[in-house]
This record gives structure tokens, sequence and C-alpha cells, in this order.
């Protein structure tokens, strides 16, 4: 069954963002509107001994100023309890907010953020997670043991997340291999970079509730932790989504919701707080760093017969969605790869660095950088192509994973073999300009997980033969909500997507949602809006069915009507059918819910995870010829190919979107972007110091898709929004590797590593 | 409180008065309630808060709003033409340039006054002379294939004139 492709160019949502009406976080103004800002810690570690505020609350315009004295004492956060809503006796990182101003004006915030006195006595700065690991390191959270958390979570001291996975004979393993390679290597701290600050605004209704604007992937979670903070039940708090200006999962997570609450409380006013880049890239929520020790026992032939891997996440002060990181990470170390034998470590430390969060693929991108670097090398070391080195590991269709889940749905070979024949793998690159121009191709694959989550929609149509789909999942840019979804229903309704109205991410006005995370939306919320589709459909039919005197099995719903299947002309346009409902108490209403898939894993194999498996797993492999310049270490990206599994195609443009922006994603933390830290404090916290890729730094990308159906998705479709930011670091690595003989071990690959590993490689023996 | 400054932004004037420190960003959304025109990094390294002025490109929060008068202003709901969208507008939509939508107004701004100037860009031209613009959704390639294409229509549509 194809899905009507007129909907190719659908974005529901596209004509209010070129025009320049769409309402994003800093847009939203009321009434009376109060302006909060942070005041934030400028030491990474640190006893709190006095905080003054009497000048600050003084100053005239000031309408609040609040400290941890003045708030609920509690702790939230992401698995682990452990974040204070204001620093109450230390200071973790620099950029933790110790106090929060509300005034008229954000130029009167901001100065009275410099009337705040506060003395901090200053602590011993832990900056190396593995530093941080030791039994003798200080501790960053002396409570820790008090903290609540998730499920599975397992932590001791400084390490707030450690997951395994076990199969198998490793001693075994090595004992029989033919070639051992160990190797190590490192990430960087990089940031989600969305162009638009988070932002929230909170105003108390006169019912006695909150209302809650904010810039949210994850609208249920925020009312639900929000709720909690505040000490009220859940239903006194109403969160909207408003458009969002990119998320890539830095906008999942509670953070600016409680202060703009507890301030609106406090004044009476509605006050909104936004972020500025500065505060973004010192404080909020960035990719956790990385350095994963890998080390394989192969067989002459490629065969991997072992791998033991241990990596380690550096967190940051506060764990955020480490735990979850540690867990999926272990997953991704595994690779798309039969392995027969594995020990994998995979750790959450913290550190006194900014509180990382989730990043498209949380956790995936580091460790498939050194899991694909390093599949490279053996087959360096092995003398065997590196494309035939992953064809002789690859899982194959019902293999049983090192986590005990079984594959289905695998596509590992097609999507190598789309992207390297793309490439033009095997074939040489064409000669350079000059000799210190060398060109390379690289490729790397990766498997990625499609979540679940809970899903409710609602589909009703209106007297005009529209049909407004409700649900509570937000629209972050990706099409899936605004296009995608639209579609399914509108196939199953027969009408034209431009048809569909949606309501969406409002916690009063829309069912629940699991939300805008994990490469679900499409699926997960096209598989609830299908089902609300049909049970609409089922009682319209049943309408028309008394209304045209026939069985409803002899009806179907095409080009806006119901229609006698084999007499179409006789027929009720939708609209028609709405005005009768009128009369009978009202227009239908469909319905449907569900959770999702179940997938097994072996828990003996997999310890301590809160992401076991990956559901209805995806492929993918990327493919990329690179010009480097031995002089000046700077690499060009000729060509880049990247195939997808995505399941069924159901919007191609949207697809593309997600395979070129996610590439691009990749590319910037594969070759310029890093957060970088001295003595506990952010270099750079601006766009030009952090660089984005611009126009002139992303290539053409090539983007193939492959279609090996999910099992239960909506025409089998399998979640795409995040594989495509997992290869792209190996990829770039091993084609520099191709074109110069270095392997670089950490990322960024900036011009100044590339240049210190070439200039290593010249000094190995050959 | 400030200078009495006249603003003609999308053909309107405007009679406002305004502190020698606001920038034309700050007049833009918070005095006129345009909020199309989009804030982050307040320092012209990001690029969502374009306008035009005389049809020239310019980082809005790097220009003082005194400094815009007897200017011709041109920001995002400006471009609309009278009953439907710009030619670059509409491209944006047909090729699916349109994420996120945050750099959306600054990216049309900053094609529309290349266009001007240089009206049959190769890609490499068109790539630098977008890379004032950040876009963190789409990797470019589809607002490229956008803009592109208005350069080509535009170039028919002059020839068809002349011919």
């Amino acid at each position: 069954m194809s899905v009507n492709t007129m909907g190719s160019a659908l974005r529901l949502d596209g004509p209010e963002k070129v025009v320049g009406r769409a309402a994003y976080g800093p847009d939203l103004v009321r009434p009376g509107m109060l302006h909060a800002r942070l005041l934030r810690s400028l030491v990474p570690h640190g006893r709190i001994l006095a905080i003054d505020t009497s000048a600050a609350a003084r100053l005239p315009g000031v309408r609040a100023v609040l400290t941890a004295a003045d708030v609920p004492d509690v702790r939230f956060g992401g698995l682990i309890n452990d974040v204070p809503l204001l620093a109450r006796d230390k200071v973790r990182y620099q950029g933790e907010p110790i106090a929060v101003v509300a005034a008229v004006s954000p130029e009167v915030a901001a100065e009275a953020l410099s009337l705040i006195d506060v003395q901090i006595e200053e602590l011993p700065l832990v900056d190396d997670p593995e530093q941080a690991m030791r039994p003798d390191a200080p501790l960053i959270h002396e409570a820790w043991a008090s903290y609540t958390a998730a499920p599975h979570v397992e932590r001791e001291g400084n390490i707030c997340a450690h997951t395994t996975i076990a199969r198998g004979d490793l001693e075994a393993a090595f004992a029989a291999a033919d070639l051992v390679v160990e190797e190590r290597y490192a990430t960087a701290m990089v940031h989600q970079g969305y162009l638009e600050p988070r932002a929230a605004l909170a105003e108390a209704t006169p019912d006695g509730r909150i209302t809650v604007w904010s810039t949210t992937q994850l609208p249920f979670l925020i009312r639900e932790q929000l709720a909690a903070i505040l000490g009220v039940p859940v239903g006194r708090v109403r969160v909207i989504a408003t458009t969002i200006g990119g998320g890539f999962g830095g906008k999942l997570r509670i953070l600016l919701e409680p202060y703009c609450a507890l301030l609106a409380l406090r004044t009476g006013r509605p006050v909104r707080m936004v972020m500025s880049v500065e505060e973004e890239l010192v404080a909020d929520a960035p990719r956790a760093a990385s350095i994963t020790a890998v080390r394989s026992a192969v067989a002459r032939d490629g065969r991997i017969l072992g791998r033991q891997v241990r990596v380690i996440f550096d967190c940051g002060a506060y764990a955020g969605s480490g735990p979850a990181i540690a867990s999926v990470g272990a997953l991704v170390a595994l690779g798309p790869y039969r392995v027969p034998a594995v020990r994998i470590d995979a750790y959450g430390v913290y550190t006194n660095k900014a509180n990382t969060g989730s990043y498209r693929a949380p956790g995936a991108p580091q460790v498939n950088f050194a899991i694909e670097s390093h599949m490279d090398e053996i087959a360096r070391r092995l003398g065997i192509d590196p494309l035939e080195l992953r064809l002789r590991n690859v899982l194959e269709e019902g293999d049983q994973a090192a986590n005990g889940q079984v594959v289905r749905g695998v596509s590992i070979r097609e999507v190598l073999r789309r992207a390297a024949e793309a490439i033009g793998w095997g074939e040489p690159s064409a000669p350079t300009e000059s000799p210190s121009l060398r060109r390379g191709k690289g490729l790397a694959c990766a498997w990625w997980t499609t979540t679940q989550g809970a899903s409710t929609a609602y589909v009703r149509a209106n007297e005009d033969g529209s049909v407004v789909l409700v649900t509570g999942c937000a629209e972050i840019g990706t099409g899936a909500i605004t296009a995608g979804v639209p579609q399914l229903v509108a196939e199953r309704l027969g009408i034209d997507p431009s048809s569909v109205i949606v309501v969406s991410a409002d916690t009063d006005a829309t069912p629940y949602d699991y939300g805008a995370q994990g490469s679900r939306s499409l699926y997960m919320v096209g598989l609830a809006a299908v089902r609300a589709a049909d049970d609409l459909a089922e009682k319209l039919l049943r309408l028309a069915a008394e209304q045209l005197e026939v069985a409803p099995a002899d009806l179907e719903l095409r080009q806006g009507a119901a229609r006698v299947r084999g007499a179409p002309e006789r027929a009720i346009p939708l609209g028609e059918l709405v005005k009768v409902a009128m009369k009978q108490g009202g227009p239908p209403i469909g319905t449907g819910a569900l959770s999702g898939v179940v997938t097994e894993y072996d828990d003996h194999c997999v310890r301590h995870s809160t992401y076991p498996a990956f559901h209805e797993p995806s492929f993918a492999a990327h493919a990329a010829e690179v010009e480097v310049d031995v002089e000046t270490g700077q690499v060009r990206v000729l060509r880049y190919v990247a195939a997808h599994d995505v399941g069924h195609v159901v919007n191609p443009l949207g697809i593309i979107g997600q395979i070129e922006g996610g590439v691009a994603q990749g590319l910037g933390q594969a070759l310029s972007e890093q957060i970088v830290m001295a003595d506990g404090g952010v270099v750079n916290p601006n766009l030009a110091g952090y660089r984005l890729p611009s126009a002139v730094n992303v290539p053409r990308i090539e983007s193939i898709t492959v279609t090996s159906p999910s099992a239960h998705g909506p025409l089998g479709v399998k979640g795409v929004g995040e594989p495509p930011i997992i290869p792209p670091g190996a990829t770039i690595a091993n084609a520099i590797r191709a074109a110069t003989g270095a392997r670089i071990h950490a990322l960024p690959m900036t011009p100044e590593r590339v240049l210190q590993a070439i200039d290593e490689a010249g000094k190995e023996p050959a | 409180m400030g200078y009495p400054v006249t603003l003609r932004v999308n053909g309107v004037d405007h009679e406002l008065e305004i502190g020698a420190d606001e920038t034309l960003l700050h007049v833009l959304r918070y005095r006129l309630g345009l909020t199309g025109t989009k804030e982050n990094c307040l320092k012209g390294e990001c690029g969502v808060c374009t306008v035009l002025l005389d049809g020239a490109s310019v980082y809005s929060c790097l220009v003082l709003a005194v400094m815009a008068q007897g200017r011709e202003i041109t920001t995002v709901e400006g471009l609309a033409r009278a009953g439907g969208l710009s030619d670059l507008q509409a491209a944006f939509l047909r090729h699916g340039a349109v994420q996120c939508g945050y750099c959306t107004p600054g990216m049309l701004l900053a094609a529309e006054a290349l266009l001007t100037q240089l009206p049959c860009p190769t890609e490499a031209e068109l790539r630098q002379g977008l890379s004032g613009n950040l876009c963190r959704c789409t990797g470019y390639g589809r607002i490229v294939e956008a803009v592109l294409e208005v350069a080509r229509l535009r170039q028919d549509e002059r020839a068809e004139r002349q011919g």
C-alpha cells in the first residue's frame, strides 16, 4: 500500500513558518510579563558560605529574588533525582544556578544579578572522569546514596551509572585469537546547537492552576515533574509546547519551567525566561564527552571472536540522561555484528562540569566512532578490505544479538552495499591538484532503535470535511506530526492531507504521548493516529450505511466521501455525514491508544540497564570521500552518501531532511565542534568559538533509503530521526585514514589533530 | 525617554521614541510586535535576526535602531506578495527547506539580498553567500536547492521579458 504522494511537500506548519507567524518560545508575551534571569556560579566546585540578595531585592523594577531558602527543598532529574532547584550547600559546576530574579525587564534583571553577593569556599576540581571514578576521588554528591533513582540504575559515589552486557567466554576468545587489537578513543562535549534558545513562560490562572508555555519536546514529562516540584497534583499544572526552534533532545527535560512557575506564583504576574547562547553552552545539557577502550579478539579471516569494551561517559555535575546513555551506549558498542563473546562496561560518571543531557542518538556517535574506527583498524592490520571485514561479521536475520534479543528486519548488508556502491568503493579517487592533497574513502555502519512509549490520539471530522488530529506529541521540526502522521490519517480517511488540522502538545487539550524523542514520533503517533482514524472511519461508515441503506462493508472512504464500492457516484461527503451526526449527539470521534512493542532480551546478559534492547532496529551505512591537506590538516568532504533503512517511505522529503540534517550535525561533531573546558570553565561559550557548520562546511549529501519493514510500525515504518548522526565521525575518520595513513583517536578531528596524527603515522615503522 | 524616530518597515512608517542603545532587532520584536525576525546570539554570530536595509542584508542585532531612520527596512513579514507567498517562500516549502523554521526568516532575507546582488550564483557562491546564516536542522541541502531553483526561474522570467 502506498501513501498519497501528493503529501510529499506537505508541511502543515510550513506556511506560518515562512511568513514569520509561527510563535516560538522567545516570541511569547503576556500582559504584565516579568523577565527572569538566573545567577550562575562562577566557581566549578565549592561550598556556599553565604548569599546576600538584599541589594538586588531593593533595585527598582525587581519584583522577586529567590535562593534555595525560598524554594521547595526537592531534588529532581532525568533518571536520578540529584538536581536541586537552586544550589543549596554546594555548587558543582561553573554555571550552576544559585539564585533567580524576576524584574520588569531583562536589563533590570541582569543588573540585579550583579548586586547579589555570594561567598563560596572552593573545593578541589574534579574534571577528569577517570580520576573521578577512583575510590579516593572527592565526592561530587556526598549524599548520593540518599537520592532516589529509576529502576535498574547502578551507582556508587561518583559513578552514576554502570551497565554491563556479558555473553560467551571472553577468555577463550582471546586465547584463540590470531590477532588482538586494543585501542582507545575519545570524543568531546558537544552541544545540540538549536538556534532557538530555550524558553519558558509561566502564568498563574484565576482558577488556582498554573499554565506553562515551554520550548519542550516532552510536555507531559514537564507537567509531571513540575507538579512534583510544586507539590501539587498533576491536574493543577498545564503545559503547552510552543513551536520549537530545534530540540534534538536538548529540550527534553525540565529546566526553566520551575523557576518561571515559582516566580509567577510569588509575584502574581506572568514570568518569562529565555536562555542566552552563553548559558546554553555553559550550562545546558550538552552531549557527554566519552572515553572508549576497546579490545578485540580476531581470527585471521576477519571474524571477531570476542570483544571487550569499556565506555566512560562524562555526565557532568548531575546525571541527566546519564544512566540511559550508558545503557544505550552499551548496545551501540555491540554494533550490528555477531560477536560470540562480549563484555561491555558502560559507565556514567559525575564531574564538575555542566550536567549533560540527551542529544540525537544519545551515547551513539561517541561509541560508534570508537567501534567503527576500530573495525577499520582491524581490517587494515589483517589486510582485509574494511567493507569486506564488516560483511564477514554482520548480523543476519533472526540472529540473537549479545543482549539476547532476536534481531529481525536486518538490512545491514543492503545498506552497506548501497553506500559502498554510491561512493564507488574500491575505485581509486581522482588525482589531486597538488602533492600535499590526499584523497581517500571511508565507510562506517550502525544500528539503532525505534523507541516505543505510550501514545493516544483522537481524530474527528468537521462539517466541511476537514479532519482534526489531536496528539500529545510536539512537532519539533522533523515534520512527523505536521506531515507524516497527517498523511497516514488522510490515507485511512480518503481525504487530502492538506485537510488535516493538527492540535498538539497541550496537557489539557491533547491526550498523553511519551514525547518527541527516540525516533518514535512517526512510528508511535502514526500507529495511534491510524487506529483513531480507523475507529472514526468505522463510525462514519456506519452512519453512511444507514443513510445509503447498504451494509457498512459495502462502503469505503475515498476522495472525501463514503462511497459504495464499485459504484462510487453513490456517495455521501464526509462533511454531510458529520452534519447528520450533529443531530445525533455530535460528530463522531475516533480514538487510538497503544504502548508499543516489548522486545525480549536476556536479563542474565544485560545488567543494570534502563534501555536493554533496541526496538524494531534500523540499520545505516555511510561512506565518504575526503581530501586532506597534509600541510594544514584541513579536511574537505568531497562526497558523502548515507544509506538508511527507514522501513517504509511515508514522506520522502521528511526522510531526506532527517538524513541531511543529522549528517550535518555528525560532521560538525566529527570535524569542528567541541565545548572546550579549562579549570572547570567553558572557554568558548559563543558561536564564534563553538563552530557550528555553515553552508560552506556541509557538502551535498546523497541520501539512499532502504526499506526493510518493521514488524509493527505503520506501513512498516522505522524511526529515522536519530540514526543519521551516528556514523559520520567514524566515516570521516576512516576516510582520513585511507587518504593519509593516519588514524585519529579523538573527536573533533581539527586540523591540529589531523596534523599530529599524520606526524605520528609518519614516525611509525611501515 | 529617547529619540523621536520614524522607521519605515515593510513600506509602513512607524513613529517611535527609541533609546540610543536599542537595537533594530529589539525595536522590531518588542516595540512593533514583529516577531518574525528571530533572536538568538544577539551578537552577529548566527544570522537568525537578518533583515534588509535598502535591500542589503544586515544583522538587526548589530544595527542601532536610530541608525535605520530613512532606510527601507524589510522583514520576513514584508516578503509575501498580496494574496500569496514570495517565490522564495514557496520554493522553500516545495523543497522541504523548512524544518523547525527558526532560521527561515533570516535565511529567506539573506537569499533575497544575495539574488539581488548576484542573480545567477553558482552553488559555491550561493553557499558562501548564505554562510552567515546558520541552520541546524536541514544541513543546507534543501535550502540550496530552493534558492538555486528560484534563481533559475527568475532568470527565465527575465529572459522572457527581454525576448
